[in-house]
């Protein structure tokens, strides 16, 4: 179980020209994944979705708030102490292709982190062969073509797969995939999909998954949280299948909203939600965050920030004053 | 500062002036028997393969496909810009008003481009020179088109990025950091469009966008699409966003054309199975989960396509024999919304028996 609370998170830009300002990335945002769960974090870019999965990887910083890694709370221990605690979490980038060592084949990527795990736990040297060979199968790997290959032999479908290999040397209790599959090509992309899904169901690896695709986060865990992250604060936070059927907040409604449609084989939504503006991060902090956007904002909107609860309108934790539902994902033809 | 003050004066004389674009007409195009080779270690491989494909005027066509599916290069065919070590070696692409592009060189070419054929390029929010304003770069286009009114272009871009929903001063004015990533890709269409091109190609219009900018871009594409009478080639790998704007739809793999047809027809009733399987490999919003299933095996490089034969016959759950010798003719069917054409061995036999 990794939770978090109230995570603050702010970065301070010095500029000569636009003057020095805060960025405020994340806003007091709670988080609970179980042990072998999912959770998905969606937004737009800019949102502090990756700076959360950072910070969750222990890669990053936080000025406020809590992260409790089993039942060890992180702040109560020094930077070195956390150490063995962070290596249970193991992020996968967007990019395959820079995430590796070019000057290194597969054999030497994978051996670095396990001879350091076999000399911690007095295993044999012939363990980190079989180790290596072990990992690079549960990815759907074949060891005896992929060892002794560079990165640049190797699709990057294949490249994604050895640096899941590589985060599963650890033994780790949870990967954060962020944006995993967008710069993996279309027809494979599912492939990968499905391989974080294997390893959750057959290692009880927990996955957060990082995405502006709301799909590809359903498909890895529907029995997970979704939360939809809006300049830094959750805006609508419940189990995936919920949010995605019945969204109340108008920015997860405007989210799915602009999920193309496969016409010819989907209906769009009856309510389609549009923001009346794009984004613009120097928008001013006050009331609600989304409510220059917002079509449906109130008086209340401007002044009052709303908190993230559930009300009488949904189950879902939600953050808006006028939560209310309506239609907007597109539905197959055949349902109608 | 003075720049600033340049690009403004010229704007608020030009919005007096009210001098209308001449009216061209979306003009139609026809590619046919198109290849195009790359010189590498191993001999000149083709990355595109005897590819014909026909934009009727006023349509939007998508071509989707993976990397190194082709569709890129088949793109820049149609600029006859594609760069050495590839050629153009035998084909031709025939655009209304102009004639076989293949054939031309020089100051023709370069007048071609720009004026009648507009191109976005793919990652268009990274192609601006970070060192000027976008108002200095529209005039650079101008002057190196030899257009005379440059009042007149600083005003027809103001429009257009007005159209688009940007303040049209303000983004001249702006250097590209300024810009987000959904206001460049409207500059990239802006100056693509802003010498009166009316054949326009946009090579992945969307990457990198968020969704919201992505739906919003496409709207626009849209839009200007139908109001200034464009003929609109958008080359992507997501299928998700010719649904979304292409009245019809190819698909590329291998440096083939495998299939064609009205997009809801297409996404409707997908006939080879490479098209299938893309399909089928889109998780979806709704319904059970596991009914998306990846397609197995991988998409071929310049080197590893196969030379004679079928190009998907790898991945392909259909394969017999005569796939593995005898490339799949294109057949087509006429049908209400247009033909609809497909390369494929086992179609053709199942359709048969």
């Amino acid at each position: 179980m990794i939770t978090g609370t109230g995570i603050v998170k702010t970065f301070k830009q010095r500029g000569k020209v636009l003057g020095a300002r805060e960025v405020m990335a994340l806003r007091g945002v709670d988080f609970a994944i179980p042990k072998g769960g999912a959770a998905s974090f969606i937004g737009e870019s800019g949102c502090g979705k990756t700076t959360l999965g950072r910070i969750i990887a222990g890669l990053e910083t936080y000025d406020a708030g809590e992260i409790i890694i089993g039942d060890v709370t992180m702040s109560s221990l020094r930077p070195k102490q956390r150490q063995p605690h962070y290596r249970k979490i193991q992020l996968i980038h967007q990019d395959p292709y820079s995430a590796l060592n070019p000057t290194r084949t597969i054999h030497q990527t994978l051996y670095a982190p396990l001879s350091l795990r076999a000399r911690q736990t007095g295993r044999p040297r012939s363990w980190i062969e079989e180790r290596a060979a072990e990992v690079l199968s549960l990815v759907g790997l074949d060891p005896g073509t992929v060892l002794a290959r560079y990165p640049h032999q190797l699709s990057g479908g294949m490249r994604q797969r050895v640096v899941i290999a590589r985060a599963l040397t650890v033994d780790p209790e949870m990967l954060v995939a962020d944006e995993a599959v967008s710069m993996i090509d279309v027809s494979l992309r599912l492939g990968i999909l499905a391989l974080l899904k294997d390893l959750r169901e057959r290692l009880g690896v927990s996955v957060l998954f990082i995405t502006h695709d709301v799909a590809t986060a359903r498909y890895i865990g529907d029995d997970g949280e979704l939360y939809v992250i809006y300049r830094g604060q959750v805006v609508e936070r419940g189990p995936v299948d919920t949010v995605i059927a019945d969204p109340v907040h108008p920015y997860t409604q405007s989210l799915l909203s602009a999920i193309p449609v496969l016409h010819g084989l989907e209906r769009p939504g009856e309510q389609p939600v549009m923001p009346l503006e794009s984004l613009d991060e120097s928008q001013s902090d006050e009331g609600c965050l989304f409510a220059r956007r917002c079509p449906f904002r109130g008086e209340r909107c401007t002044s009052e920030r709303p908190l993230l609860a559930v009300t009488e309108a949904a189950p879902q934790q939600h953050a808006c004053f006028y939560p209310e539902r309506r239609s907007v994902i597109a539905r197959p033809m055949s349902e109608v | 500062m003075s720049e600033r003050s340049e690009v403004t004066i010229k704007q608020s004389t030009a919005a007096r002036e009210a001098a209308a674009p001449p009216r061209k007409e979306a003009p139609g195009v026809r590619i046919s028997g198109l290849t195009v080779v790359y010189k590498t270690p191993a001999g000149e491989l083709p990355a595109v393969r005897d590819v014909s494909l026909t934009l009727e005027p006023g349509s939007i066509t998508g071509i989707v496909g993976e990397s190194g599916s082709g569709k890129s290069t088949l793109a820049l065919s149609l600029l006859n810009a594609v760069q050495p070590p590839g050629r153009i070696s035998t084909g031709s692409v025939e655009i209304d008003g102009l004639g076989d592009v293949v054939g031309f060189r020089g100051e023709r070419l370069r007048k071609a481009r720009g004026q009648h054929i507009g191109y976005v390029f793919q990652a268009a929010q990274n192609s601006l020179n970070p060192l000027k304003t976008v108002g200095k770069q529209l005039l650079d286009l101008g002057r190196s088109h030899g257009v005379d009114d440059l009042r007149g272009l600083v005003r027809e871009a103001k429009e257009l990025l007005g159209r688009m929903g940007l303040d049209g001063a303000r983004v001249l004015d702006s250097h590209q950091h300024e810009l987000s990533g959904g206001m460049r890709q409207r500059v990239g269409i802006m100056l693509a469009l802003v010498l009166n091109a009316h054949l326009v190609v946009l090579d992945e219009p969307t990457t990198a966008l968020d969704m919201i900018t992505q739906a919003n871009i496409l709207k626009i594409v849209r839009e200007v699409h139908a109001e200034r009478g464009l003929t609109t080639l958008v080359i992507t790998h997501d299928i998700g966003v010719v649904a979304e704007v292409a009245d019809r739809l190819a698909v590329m793999y291998g440096g083939r054309l495998v299939e064609q047809g009205p997009t809801r027809q297409v996404l409707a009733a997908p006939r080879h199975p490479y098209t299938r399987g893309l399909i089928k490999a889109i998780p979806r919003l709704v319904g059970d989960i596991d009914e998306a299933q990846a397609l197995p095996g991988r998409p071929p490089t310049l080197v590893t396509v196969p030379k004679e034969g079928c190009v998907f016959r790898e991945r392909c759950a259909l394969r017999m024999d005569v796939c593995d010798t005898v490339d799949p003719q294109a057949r087509v069917d006429e049908g209400a919304y247009g033909p609809r054409i497909v390369a494929c061995h086992a179609v053709t036999v199942k359709e048969r028996a």
